[in-house]
């Protein structure tokens, strides 16, 4: 059997039909077919400008960025079957992953490295998008998402910072926290927090631990924003920061 | 085109696409040339694909070498020395030895997310879209690298150059060895008060009033000067692009006044100090 | 029917108005369960009041004793005795003791306090905070309140930001020995 009779033989059974709404010849209509009867491809439009996906200009940086998330999703789901937060067991938990489970360390190493190469992607792509004036009318709207996508990149690495409860962790954020408690009107520490009754049992960082210093309550806080809610946020806004990439029309030079 | 008969509404065989309805409106793409158009499926697909193979590639090949960190248990008695947050917050971190936490923690991240996100508004130049160029937007590409170049440098500073008790140390210096202890911060409206020999009340109001004239002139000489930048901008716009522009050489300035001048706070309030 | 003025509020625009007043309190109502909810009414952290033996266990000078498990020192002078919290007030993190440069170094901006906690150098917006304590009267311990601090409001001088002594050294921030 050639590959010309196994491919013809795969292309004709009703499966490959029923998954495939196109033919599998190289023809100007399968190709346009492959990308919008596709439920991931049709984010892209049938037919691209020249122009506007050379490297030299995009220099793929959001398309890398969401490579890394949906890599950080990964590795942080198989992560999260053997981490517990409590703050008892989970700087056990990550050397167990580091040094007992199967490939543990290796995952946690993807986890960690996609997540420092994320912030720097997210960064030059948004450098990229100000140099080529990719956010000027219509475009608007959609820089303003990404900069919420980058402020939620920046809190997911936060957030994932305390997880493994070592000394980098603890004090990484005991110093953002307090931050948090010099916040101007909402810190007990900040300018007019005082004036407007804002007691160290009720102002933002006490808000952001679950309590007065950094233990239980804000490993389980920042867990759950880090595995559930900043996720899901960001997959919010990166679906419309796809759509009005495809409402806007792609950049490039005209 | 095998199946012929499936296609109805394109009578141009070679069309994958058929006019269905016209309507009126504007959209991004009126009054352009035909553009140079090719099919995504597999020109951007394929360029993707290599991309993503290139990084997944890259990562798992990083991961065996560069291990993620795990340091000590959390434990609240010793902090170790020096403390340093990750990379991307060392910007951030540098700027809390020269400003209160307030503002290096909480007024300086939310006005660079502000001003990020009011850029389109306040950058109306119509030229320089959708292509690079320098001649044709200069303020904006050069405040912008300015920006960048800034918190890029206080990264640098913060990863290579801050050891213990956050004090500089050079890469070729001993960097477990502690740093004699630096002392002495003035307050500019204190300085003021004592070297003018006037009260501590007038010493603040000069030190306020200096702020104000930075502002002030910061304001009235390039509207002078660039009359056509303030004319197309219009106050409002103008106004909100000026006081970012000139808070941020501010920062420097007053990094600068901290080195040069061991000067904590410019302006101080009751209530906050900066 | 109300008449306001001239115009005449119909059947449909009272009812409309009801109905969006209803949503407005629903959705104000949830957000403040929402936000009440985010803070917890019972703590199970560390013990804020807490005994630390006797003024004749502290030698004159500085004790971190109970920095790892208290997060206080303990500092003995000629006059008395009183209990300093080891939180650097820039952002937290605990300073270190150097004791042949009799100063407080703390590792993560450079703060730098002298033995009675005023601020020498550095970011430190403040000094210091001094707990709350007072001798038992059953069995003579020194008890500690963590949570009621000493915070007065520093002089800038040349040298940093500084607190006449004397104002410090009152009850209940200090016990006389």
């Amino acid at each position: 059997m050639t590959y010309k009779q196994l491919t013809d033989w795969v292309t004709s059974t009703q499966i490959y039909k029923a998954i495939f709404r196109h033919g599998y010849e190289d023809t100007p209509r399968n190709r346009a077919l492959t990308t919008f009867s596709n439920v991931l491809y049709h984010l892209h439009p049938v037919k691209t400008r020249r122009e506007s996906i050379k490297i030299r200009y995009t220099w793929c940086m959001g398309g890398t960025s969401m490579l890394l998330f949906l890599m950080l999703a990964i590795t942080g789901v198989l992560l999260m079957f053997y981490y517990v937060p409590d703050a008892r067991r989970a700087y056990n938990d990550i050397k167990d992953i580091m040094n007992v489970v199967s490939f543990g360390s290796t995952f946690r190493n993807v986890h960690r490295l996609a997540a420092h190469l994320m912030v720097f992607t997210v960064w030059v792509h948004m450098t990229r998008v100000f140099l080529t004036g990719s956010y000027k009318s219509p475009r608007e709207f959609n820089w303003i998402i990404g900069v919420v996508l980058l402020m939620l990149t920046l809190l997911l690495s936060w957030t994932g910072y305390l997880l493994p409860w070592d000394q980098l962790a603890l004090w990484a954020i005991t110093v953002g926290t307090k931050m948090a408690a010099a916040a101007p009107f909402l810190g007990v520490e900040g300018p007019f927090g005082a004036q407007l009754g804002i007691r160290p049992d009720n102002d933002l960082k006490f808000m952001l631990l679950g309590g007065t210093e950094v233990g239980q309550n804000a490993l389980l806080r920042f867990y759950v924003l880090h595995c559930v809610v900043l996720p899901l946020m960001v997959v919010m806004f990166l679906a419309i920061h796809f759509w009005r990439v495809r409402k806007d029309g792609f950049s490039g030079p005209l | 085109m095998a199946d012929k008969s499936f296609e109805v509404f394109p009578k141009n065989p070679k069309k994958t696409y058929g006019l269905m309805e016209l309507v009126k409106g504007t959209g991004p793409i009126v009054n352009k040339e035909p553009e140079d158009t090719i099919f995504t499926w597999p020109n951007l697909f394929y360029l993707e694909f290599i991309v993503a193979l290139i990084i997944i590639a890259g990562i798992l090949f990083l991961s065996l070498y560069v291990g993620a960190p795990l340091e000590e248990e959390a434990s609240r008695d010793t902090t170790p020395n020096p403390m340093k947050a990750p990379w991307y917050f060392l910007g951030l971190q540098e700027m809390l030895v020269f400003f209160d936490p307030w503002i290096a923690g909480v007024g300086l991240p939310t006005l660079i997310l502000i001003g990020l996100m009011l850029i389109p508004f306040l950058d109306i130049n119509k030229k320089g879209k959708g292509y690079y160029t320098f001649s044709e937007r200069k303020f904006a590409i050069s405040s912008f690298s300015f920006g960048m170049g800034l918190w890029m440098v206080m990264i640098v500073i913060g990863v290579w150059f801050r050891g213990l008790d956050w004090n500089w140390y050079w890469p070729w210096e001993n960097a477990h060895l502690h740093k004699p202890v630096a002392s002495g911060l003035r307050d500019l409206p204190v300085m003021f008060s004592r070297i003018l020999g006037i009260s501590d009340f007038a010493g603040k109001g000069l030190a306020d009033f200096l702020v104000l004239i930075y502002f002030g002139l910061g304001l009235l000489i390039p509207a002078y000067i660039f009359k056509d930048f303030f004319k197309k901008l219009g106050v409002l716009r103008y106004a909100t692009t000026m006081v970012m522009f000139w808070i941020m050489v501010g920062i420097p300035v007053k990094v600068g006044l901290r080195l040069v001048f061991s000067i904590k706070y410019v302006v101080m309030t009751p209530w906050f100090k900066i | 029917m109300s008449n306001i003025g001239d115009e005449k509020i119909t059947r449909r625009d009272f009812f409309s108005l009801v109905g969006w007043a209803g949503i407005a309190a629903t959705m104000g109502g949830s957000a403040f369960s929402f936000y009440k909810y985010y803070f917890p009414n019972v703590l199970y952290e560390s013990q804020k009041v807490f005994k630390i033996g006797k003024p004749s266990d502290y030698p004159i000078g500085l004790s971190e004793n109970w920095k790892k498990e208290r997060q206080v020192w303990v500092v003995r002078t000629e006059r008395g005795l009183y209990a300093m919290i080891s939180i650097c007030r820039h952002l937290g993190c605990t300073p270190n003791w150097f004791s042949d440069k009799q100063v407080f170094l703390c590792p993560c901006h450079g703060s730098i306090y002298d033995l009675g906690g005023n601020v020498l150098g550095g970011p430190a917006p403040r000094l210091l905070w001094r707990a709350a304590i007072k001798i038992d009267p059953v069995d003579g311990q020194i008890v500690v309140d963590f949570n009621h601090r000493q915070d007065p409001d520093p002089v800038s001088t040349e040298s940093g930001l500084k607190v006449d002594e004397a104002s410090r050294e009152v009850e209940p921030f200090f016990i006389k020995v």
